[in-house]
């Protein structure tokens, strides 16, 4: 109880005993005690100062906030049971985000920051060895793309982001071993460094001779979304599968800071003097708020003969990313994306979104590694850490990891002029097969309405998906 | 009939059903007694495409084959037809006078045959692997070579390599370092006794995760004999290796040690070898994606159990690969080589090792209690108790939410208004008891008497009995 003080209650509650003791700690071991807390005390202690947490970062009470992270830094450690990691990289996430109130303190601290590209390439490496996420999607885009393909005698795959051979590898083999013989098979793979294409593309063409199969790859070093697709260079005749595994998301991010230009808020009229202030308090971007409150902005709006109705959000970017992507005809695109909203909701919203999406995460590589692993360190520091990070603290264009589930999908790139292939009931074999083989326990794939759905524990976590060009859009 | 005959010179295609029964071939350098024996000079046997076409230039060892190509440009061509009517075997010895088929009694019977022959035994080796440092003088025999290069190979722990699978098991039979292994773990033979069944369980174990068990069952060599307590048998090294995967497999954790290169380093029990992913050799062309299963060969590999320690996969190899690359780009070869074609196996060990204790729960049930926790009204839990100046907090929440419009799932909504009450009033907490006592009293008078959980004053005056979390 609150009245008694310095009583000593044995079975109180670990919140209560944070209120009981001092604000400064003792020196030396400040709380005896939490090592008595069990674990699952421990979990849901931290989840509750997690949630507060973030509730006193996205209203600005920093004061709140920093007591918060003190609780959670006594609490949380990333080499502890699932929940300690997961509230580490989440209570490292938010100091960021409180931090870049201070822009200047901000940039100081992350300035000298050495971006080591084969780090980053190696814990990708690590992610798709110790989890089926990967392995699993793989197949299914090389099994859609074998039915897809069957007969062609030129197939020209696009790789949204090729950083390692894997896939290909797999997929040469499946060709050679077809019936009517392999095709002539050129693959153009996109990535940012030119070093990692030079390497898959060896590997490739080592591959693709020792089977005998005419082969061709063509490196394309630039950024996802500055794709300029006549760089392809994509014959006509040319059967062509696009293969995006977890890259269209990232490209919403740019199309926030054009929906920022062109929206009311820069008019000069009351009503957006009135949006900038609220926005402001929420900290939200005018692209998230345009998307769920279109309507609501211009019924609020005190004059109501400037208040032409804003239209749906059409996110430019992704619309000529798309388009350019569907002037190319493709016969098949497969795409891989987490399945999570965690992109234009309010910043709580996201925020209990990610904690369960990666808490689902944590879980699947808590049940393949010990907890002593050092690539489980790694995976989840450079890969869950940062993207946590990127979603919690980062706003505007920096925010790349903008998952969103297949019901948002599909509408879009239907619009955008793809139509949906169902997957077969043969993909799913093999994909439960490679579930088996592994022996990945707790990992479902689910059907639904063509698509598949890869869970763990019955928590969506990722989707794949096929399309085809159907129509210019329009 | 005539082009028969010229073609039986040569049957390369083998179009010609010779009327009677096919010859055997005999062993080399016995020839046929009445044959003719022919000896060629050097230059003839090493000489190549002597006859040219004289419109695209394509160069033919036989004059016959370039008879025939100059059809193909609508030149006139000539086929010599053979002379005698008889046909007499043709031998050839090689110019060569040290060498033993100088001699007629020990010709060769082949031309292409004497042609090999040469350019290997006295000729300079022009052809060189890639990959290891063998060199050939017939380019053939350098094709052939390189295909199978490092494809498949069984190490000894005496460090001979072996591409053959009877030569490998053979050198093992007689390898002295494997006798000394032998009798230095002869102490603990009574462990393998116990545990010598589990090798074969091992076996099916790793079956039954790999893929149909016939796979492995078939290939399951007979070398394999569970021991009693044959110190000296090489068996006994196998039963180890296979007892310390069995033993990895239930020992997990203990990755952080591995180093060993030698036997020395390693103990009979609990042995620390993650990578005993010997399997990672296979993993060349062994795709991450296909089963092994439909592929005996590869199924027999793992067999084998492959005594190569060079698994980069392992943790220790995780660490120094990352600092050996902090050099820079590009990246090496060889850690793109292990990590991008993770052999199957070496996942599969990473996944039976770690078993999580059942005593933790699951963040995601974590975050379903918890949530459960939010929504109940009638759990007394922590939160009730702080949720005395609930009123002002939870307008200040509605203030921030912005009418919820959002599709936020109510649970969620209502743990972070439950939280913005837990941790506006850890704040308060803070403050002098005594104040904290005064407004605690001023809000209860002032408000509601129950707080957003529907939890009346009653209740928080009692005394904490509960533990609040279970």
């Amino acid at each position: 109880m609150i009245q008694e003080e310095g009583s000593s209650s044995i079975c109180s509650s670990p919140l209560q005993k944070f209120s009981m003791m001092s604000f400064s700690p003792s020196p030396g071991s400040p709380y005896p005690w939490l090592r008595e807390m069990r674990s699952e005390e421990r979990g849901l202690c931290l989840i509750h100062l997690l949630v507060a947490c973030a509730n006193h970062v996205a209203s600005g009470n920093v004061e709140n906030a920093n007591i918060g992270l003190e609780y959670i830094s006594h609490l949380a450690s990333p080499d502890g049971d699932t929940m300690q990691r997961i509230a580490a990289y989440f209570s490292e996430a938010l100091a960021d985000r409180m931090l870049r109130g201070w822009p200047g303190l901000h940039k100081a601290l992350n300035s000298t920051r050495i971006a080591s590209v084969t780090d980053e390439i190696l814990v990708q490496k690590l992610f798709y060895e110790y989890c089926p996420f990967l392995k699993l999607s793989y197949v299914i885009t090389n099994q859609a793309i074998m039915e897809a393909m069957e007969g062609e005698k030129v197939i020209h795959i696009i790789d949204l982001n090729c950083f390692q051979p894997v896939q290909w590898i797999s997929l040469l083999q499946e060709m050679r071993a077809r019936p009517e013989g392999p095709p002539h098979l050129r693959i153009s793979g996109i990535h940012e460094q030119r070093e990692v294409l030079d390497i898959v593309a060896r590997k490739l063409n080592e591959e693709a001779e020792k089977l005998d199969v005419p082969f061709q790859f063509n490196p394309l070093v630039c950024k996802l979304e500055n794709l300029d697709v006549e760089k392809l260079r994509v014959k006509t005749g040319e059967a062509v599968a696009i293969s995006s595994v977890l890259q269209l998301h990232s490209i919403l991010a740019a199309d926030d800071d054009v929906l920022w230009k062109n929206s009311p808020l820069f008019a000069n009229s009351p009503n957006a003097a009135h949006l900038r202030r609220v926005l402001q308090m929420n900290q939200q971007n005018l692209g998230d708020f345009v998307e769920r409150d279109g309507t609501n902005v211009c019924n609020t709006s005190p004059d109501s003969s400037s208040s032409s109705p804003i239209p749906p959000a059409v996110s430019p970017n992704m619309a000529t990313f798309l388009n350019g992507l569907l002037g190319l005809s493709p016969k098949l695109m497969m795409v891989t994306e987490q399945e999570s909203n965690q992109n234009g909701l309010m910043f709580m919203d996201r925020i209990m979104e990610s904690l369960n999406f990666y808490a689902a995460l944590f879980d699947c590589l808590d049940s393949t590694m010990p907890r002593a692993s050092i690539e489980r360190r790694r995976i989840e520091k450079m890969l869950f850490g940062e993207e946590i990070k990127n979603i919690v603290a980062s706003e505007g264009v920096d925010r790349k990891q903008r998952h969103e589930k297949l019901e948002k999908w599909i509408p879009r790139l239907d619009l955008a002029g793809f139509g949906m292939v169902p997957l077969s009931y043969h993909v799913m074999l093999r994909a439960r097969r490679l579930l088996h083989s592994y022996n990945y326990n707790g990992y479902k794939i689910k059907e639904e309405n063509g698509c598949f759905i890869i869970c763990w524990q019955d928590q969506a976590l990722f989707s794949v998906s096929a399309w085809r060009f159907r129509r210019r859009s329009g | 009939m005539a082009d028969d005959e010229i073609f039986t010179q040569n049957p390369i295609n083998g179009s010609i059903n010779p009327p009677f029964a096919k010859k055997k071939r005999s062993l080399p350098g016995t020839p046929d007694p009445e044959a003719e024996v022919i000896a060629l000079s050097p230059k003839t046997l090493m000489a190549t495409n002597r006859f040219l076409c004289e419109i695209c230039g394509k160069g033919f060892q036989r004059d016959q084959n370039l008879q025939l190509h100059r059809r193909g440009h609508n030149l006139p061509w000539k086929l010599k037809q053979r002379t005698s009517k008889e046909v007499r075997k043709r031998v050839y010895v090689c110019p060569e006078k040290t060498c033993v088929h100088h001699h007629p009694s020990r010709a060769l019977g082949d031309l292409t045959g004497i042609k090999k022959h040469f350019c290997r035994k006295h000729g300079e080796k022009k052809w060189k692997c890639e990959k290891c440092s063998k060199r050939y003088a017939v380019q053939s025999d350098w094709k052939a070579h390189s295909k199978t290069c490092g494809t498949r190979e069984y190490k000894c722990d005496c460090g001979a390599i072996f591409s053959r699978r009877d030569s490998f098991i053979t050198h093992r039979a007689f390898c002295d370092a494997l006798a000394e292994e032998t009798a230095r773990i002869s102490a603990s033979s009574h462990h393998m006794n116990n545990h010598a069944p589990a090798n074969m369980n091992f076996q099916f174990i790793g079956a039954s995760s790999l893929g149909p068990t016939p796979c492995m069952g078939q290939n399951f060599p007979p070398i394999f004999k569970p021991i009693a307590s044959d110190n000296t048998n090489i068996n006994a090294v196998h039963i180890r290796r296979g007892l310390s995967l069995w033993n990895m497999a239930q020992n997990p954790g203990q990755t952080q040690d591995y180093t060993p290169e030698t036997l020395e380093e390693m103990h009979p029990l609990g042995i620390n070898h993650v990578s005993l992913v010997t399997i990672n050799n296979f993993s060349t062309h062994d795709s991450l994606i296909t089963h092994p299963c439909s592929n005996t060969p590869q199924v027999s590999n793992f067999n084998h159990l492959n005594w190569d320690f060079g698994s980069k996969l392992s943790s220790n190899n995780g660490t120094q690969d990352l600092a050996n690359d902090q050099s820079g780009l590009p990246l090496s070869t060889s850690d793109i080589k292990d990590v991008s074609v993770p052999s199957l196996f070496s996942t599969q060990h990473q996944i039976i090792s770690h078993q999580p204790s059942s005593a933790t729960m699951s963040a995601t049930a974590l975050l379903q209690k918890a949530a459960q926790m939010g929504a109940t009204t009638t759990d007394p839990s922590i939160l009730g108790k702080f949720g005395l100046n609930s009123n002002e907090s939870i307008i200040t929440v509605q203030e921030n939410s912005f009418g919820q419009v959002c599709g936020a799932s109510s649970v969620s909504s209502e743990l972070v208004s439950a939280e913005e009450n837990g941790l506006a009033a850890l704040k308060q907490s803070q403050m002098h008891p005594s104040k904290r006592h005064r407004m605690m009293n001023d809000e209860i008078s002032v408000g509601e008497t129950r707080d957003f959980l529907g939890v009346g004053i009653q209740s928080l005056c009692q005394p904490p009995s509960i533990n609040g979390w279970t």
